[in-house]
């Protein structure tokens, strides 16, 4: 088998209508993939930055996965939610990347957006908060279902991915 | 007497892989003034009048061998050794208040019955007594020693032997009370973390008159002992190996001079139990390797000999710059010839409507979509010479409104990088557009656009037949753009070959041309290797037409 090794943070969040976020984040891969070590899901803490409108969460990534196969490569899924000052906790965007396929470090944005409901719906939520929410994220991973959705695009999150290949170019992938 | 002295009192490091219980050390003292030199005094007098009787001799000999004036001991790591002064607090059961104080009562009191003790005026403080948090707070750096120390000072020692207080700590942190909003003195104490935790043992001395131990001024200390758990030591002074004895002065109206003997007691490992120790490390480091390597194991996919195996995983990131809003887009994997998918797989798909946002003066709309698909190259004709042509992903950029009418709002095409890694591309637009105004109206009321028949005219159509293409009468309008990302991955059989034969890394081109350039290059080498040994043979063959010549010449001139 050939292993893979994930070593990075998330670095933070910006463009965002408001400050103080947090993101929920998970790795999911195919059925040829096994993880070894590390935690394939998390959450970072709410950060409310004094100046400037990027939030910094600097989370932690560390995970090693081992695989016999290249179908179903590692794919980050992020849900960036807003805390208000009231400790209510608003969906501000989803986010799907697949963790880089060549080796060294990258930095990576991943683009997010929310769902849209009508316009009702854009109105209560303009004044009690709320929103739709995807039933299921899960759902959407492979994108085959997305062209039911209607969004909107949200701000951008901040990724420091460094790739280590293991024994790949043994079995004659170039990568 | 100045001459057997050791004058060099610094500090030594060592480095020990064993563990630091197994230390050992064998300290020595011994007095050299008044009593010495009086008895050896006395005694050449002795010597010197020959009269006298044999008991005064015995007298003064025994007295010269006083066991007050010499002690020896070796000392283990963080062993207790009690002082007549702690002998003397200990005893009495009401100074005892701390756990550790009773324990010390129970032992001195199990030393005085069983009438064991092994030192005199060498003893220890160990890591957990207080001596050691007091020693370092009464060390000053300034010669006029200030009466307090400095806050900072305080905290340092607090900070540094908080070990001794401390619970054992728990694997796994609560869920609630993260936070610690007012934090106790005890909680500093506690929780504050320094680099590296170093324990300290002092190996002390009374050097008080003979007959007269036990008063805490007349302590002195001979040793001190430092080491962390990464297995360094520190010993201050050094071991003396051979050296002159350390001089160590007391204070007071006396000024006796003690010598001070420190040598490395620690036995050596046996060498059977040397090589048992080797040999179970050994085996642990194999069987956890082993265990890693069955969790990782062997097999692995391989695509069929002579496949390129492509595998693109991608996103569509945005669409920017266009002028009607609510975006999707459209799009589609082309396979040229020679290029083959799995019937299962997608290769095509749409994206979500999205709604933009302005981001530096141009509307944005964010998909974040991923996608995914494997095709597989294969050359069936190798005469053919042309090189391989690549996928293409065709996309279409559509709005949609909320009176459910959808306009076209541009073309493009993305060539699938023939590297492979990461890559990030952002193509341009154009729609269709139709000559006069009514189409413009019918585009802003209705909705509708032109829109090509056939995807691919965006590039090359695939009905065309011929040399020259023209776009002649085709009218466009530029629009925005969209950003996507691949990552490329290709999988070959050729490339373990290439890899495990060390050759020269050639480009994916020049590898996918197939047998046919490799049969060329193999050629070149061949005629190469030829045109070699037909050098080297002609270099063999010059030294003795030379030699011949040479010969023929010297034959002559003899003639």
């Amino acid at each position: 088998m050939a292993e893979l090794h994930i070593i990075g943070q998330i670095i933070g969040a910006t463009g965002f209508p408001q400050n103080s976020l947090f993101c929920k984040w998970g790795v999911h891969t195919g059925g040829a993939w096994r993880l070894l070590s590390g935690l394939r899901e998390g959450q970072t803490q709410v950060d409310m930055p004094q100046t400037g409108d990027m939030a910094y969460w600097s989370h932690p990534i560390d995970l090693h996965y081992t695989t016999k196969g290249l179908q179903g490569w590692p794919k980050l899924h992020l849900q960036v939610w807003h805390q208000d000052s009231f400790g209510r906790c608003q969906l501000y965007g989803y986010g799907y990347i697949h963790v880089p396929s060549s080796p060294g470090q990258h930095r990576l944005q991943c683009v997010t957006w929310r769902p849209l409901g009508s316009w009702q719906d854009q109105l209560s939520e303009m004044f009690v908060g709320g929103g739709p929410q995807l039933r299921s994220p899960d759902l959407i991973y492979s994108g085959a279902d997305r062209y039911r959705l209607h969004t909107v695009g949200m701000g951008t999150v901040e990724l420091e991915l460094c790739i280590i290949l293991r024994h790949f170019d043994r079995y004659g992938v170039e990568s | 007497m100045a001459d057997g002295w050791c004058s060099d009192n610094g500090e030594s490091v060592y480095r020990s892989r064993d563990a630091v219980k197994n230390f050992r050390i064998r300290v020595r003292i011994q007095r050299v003034t008044s009593t010495a030199a009086l008895s050896e005094h006395l005694h050449q007098q002795v010597l010197s009048q020959q009269e006298r009787g044999v008991i005064e001799l015995e007298t003064f000999s025994t007295q010269t061998a006083s066991s007050t004036d010499e002690e020896e001991l070796v000392v283990a790591w963080q062993e207790k050794f009690f002082s007549q002064y702690e002998v003397d607090l200990y005893q009495t059961e009401s100074n005892c208040q701390t756990p550790l104080e009773r324990q010390y009562h129970t032992d001195i009191m199990a030393m005085e019955r069983s009438k064991r003790r092994q030192n005199q005026r060498i003893f220890t403080y160990t890591d957990f007594d207080r001596f050691s948090k007091w020693e370092e707070q009464a060390q000053s750096l300034v010669i006029p020693a200030q009466p307090t120390p400095t806050f900072l000072a305080e905290r340092m020692a607090n900070v540094r032997h908080r070990r001794q207080e401390r619970r054992p700590a728990e694997s796994n942190v609560p869920k609630s009370r993260l936070i610690t909003w007012e934090p106790s003195e005890e909680f500093v104490k506690n929780s504050h973390i320094i680099n590296t935790p170093v324990q300290t043992m002092y190996i002390m001395a009374d050097l008080g008159p003979t007959g007269k131990l036990g008063l805490k001024e007349n302590e002195y200390v001979l040793c001190t002992i430092k080491a962390d758990g990464n297995g360094v030591i520190s010993i201050k002074p050094d071991f003396n190996n051979n050296r002159g004895a350390y001089r160590l002065e007391t204070e007071g109206e006396k000024r006796e001079v003690w010598r001070l003997y420190l040598e490395n007691a620690s036995s050596d490992i046996q060498a059977e139990e040397k090589d048992r120790e080797q040999r179970m490390y050994r085996d642990l480091y194999t069987r956890h390797k082993d265990y890693l390597n069955s969790l990782v194991g062997q097999d692995f996919e391989m695509p069929p000999p002579g496949i390129l195996r492509l595998i693109v995983n991608g996103e569509i990131v945005s669409a920017q710059g266009y002028e009607y809003d609510n975006l999707y887009v459209h799009f589609f994997v082309d396979l040229p010839n020679n290029w083959s998918s799995v019937s299962s797989h997608c290769l095509s798909g749409v994206t979500q409507t999205c709604r933009t946002r302005s981001i530096e003066k141009e509307d944005v709309a964010f998909f974040s979509y991923p996608f995914s698909f494997e095709t597989f190259f294969h050359k069936e004709d190798e005469s053919d010479g042309s090189l391989p042509q690549w996928p293409v992903l065709y996309f279409k950029v559509l709005s949609l409104d909320f009176w459910q009418r959808f306009r076209t709002e541009g073309y493009g095409y993305l060539v699938i990088p023939s590297t492979s890694g990461r890559h990030r591309m952002t193509c341009r637009t154009w729609r269709a557009v139709q000559r006069g105004t009514v189409a413009e109206l019918r585009r802003f009321f209705i909705g509708g656009a032109p829109e090509l028949e056939d995807i691919s005219y965006v590039r090359i159509p695939g009905t065309f037949k011929g040399e020259r293409l023209s776009r002649f009468g085709f009218r466009t309008q530029t629009t925005g753009s969209v950003t996507f990302t691949l990552n490329c991955i290709q999988h070959a059989r050729a490339f373990i070959d290439a890899s495990t034969l060390k050759k020269r890394r050639q480009t994916v081109l020049d590898q996918l041309g197939g047998h046919s350039q490799q049969g060329s290059v193999y050629n070149v080498l061949e005629a190469f290797q030829r045109a070699h040994k037909r050098m080297q043979e002609a270099r063999e063959t010059l030294p003795r037409d030379l030699i011949n010549t040479s010969a023929l010449l010297n034959s002559e001139s003899s003639a």
